[in-house]
């Protein structure tokens, strides 16, 4: 590979994992943290439907259809906003419940080796995706981010689905 | 369980059904709640199916109407607070600058709901209001003067 090309690529995903950790949330955000539950798996439908409602086309044209510039604007900003939060909350909601499985899983006697792999690599994409998503969200507003979002709320459910099957068979509890 | 089911059934068809719009149940199931100990309260309930059964069919009640506007497309939720506005009997000028200024639909948010899902909702909410505000000065723009000034007086 072309060592130009592989810092390149190294110093985006570094800047990425920078984003997601230093990244302040809003302050519109914090007020409502508090009492979210974080840790938890949404149900399926609710992470699906999130993820389509935030991102949705539907509702950016008919923000368009009223054909006023300060409207357009203010829905950018609003959208952008929600998105940027949406993907930290992912990111961190994965990071813990990866920690408590790490955990967990200390205490395994029946630790799978290619599942753990796997579980780790799906981790990996994830957090890469969440920040891909968090600086496009940023750069270029939510709507460009429809399939790329998709992908990283299925991996999402993916992940948060795999823990409590690995848990059971490894015999721990998380 | 069967209790609370009950007691959410009752609740469904005696008051909630009877309101025009989910606008106007996740209101009032918000104000059913107390300020200081975000507790549920509903005297009639209560008397009927227990203190604690009637708050959580409160509780189940207040979060499904607001996970159900949640997942509506902006257009309809647009509609929806049109239709509130309307049903509230007060002047639109005066009750869009109203929950612009003083943003009491926070208040209507129910407690321990996924965050992402309050910032979506209090977007969407934000930006209806400027949607009807932009319409109203629309229709306004098209008044001849004289029409206005109902509007503007009260």
């Amino acid at each position: 590979m072309n060592p130009s090309l592989a810092l390149a690529a190294a110093a985006v995903f570094a800047i990425v994992l920078l984003l997601l950790r230093t990244g302040d949330p809003e302050p519109a955000d914090r007020a409502t943290d508090g009492p979210s539950k974080s840790g938890a798996i949404p149900d399926q439908l609710e992470a699906t439907a999130l993820a389509e409602r935030i991102f949705s086309r539907e509702d950016q044209e008919f923000v368009a259809r009223l054909q006023s510039r300060r409207l357009q604007q203010l829905y950018l900003e609003e959208r952008r906003r929600v998105a940027v939060h949406w993907v930290r909350r992912t990111s961190e909601d994965v990071s813990g419940i990866m920690r408590k499985h790490r955990l967990s899983s200390r205490q395994s006697t029946n630790l799978n080796a290619a599942t753990e792999a796997k579980l780790f690599w799906q981790f990996v994409e994830l957090k890469f995706l969440c920040g891909v998503l968090q600086l496009l969200a940023r750069v270029s507003g939510p709507h460009v981010l429809v399939n790329l979002a998709a992908h990283t709320g299925t991996l999402y459910q993916r992940i948060g689905q795999a823990l409590p099957q690995i848990n059971a068979v490894d015999g721990t509890a998380s | 369980m069967a209790l609370v089911r009950k007691a959410y059934d009752d609740l469904e068809r005696r008051t909630l059904s009877g309101m025009p719009g989910d606008f106007a149940r996740l209101i009032y199931l918000a104000s059913t709640r107390d300020y200081n100990s975000g507790m549920y309260h509903h005297e009639g309930l209560a008397a009927r199916y227990g203190i604690e059964q009637a708050r959580e069919a409160l509780q189940t009640a207040h979060r499904e109407i607001f996970r159900g506007l949640v997942s509506l497309p902006l257009e309809q939720l647009v509609a929806e607070l049109e239709r509130y506005v309307r049903n509230s009997h007060e002047a639109p000028v005066g009750f869009i600058h109203a929950w612009q200024e003083l943003e009491p639909y926070r208040v209507a948010v129910p407690m321990e709901v996924d965050s992402t899902m309050v910032q979506l909702f209090l977007s969407n909410v934000r930006l209806a209001l400027e949607i009807l505000r932009f319409r109203q000065e629309k229709s306004q723009a098209c008044q001849p003067a004289s029409s206005l000034q109902p509007l503007l007086g009260r």
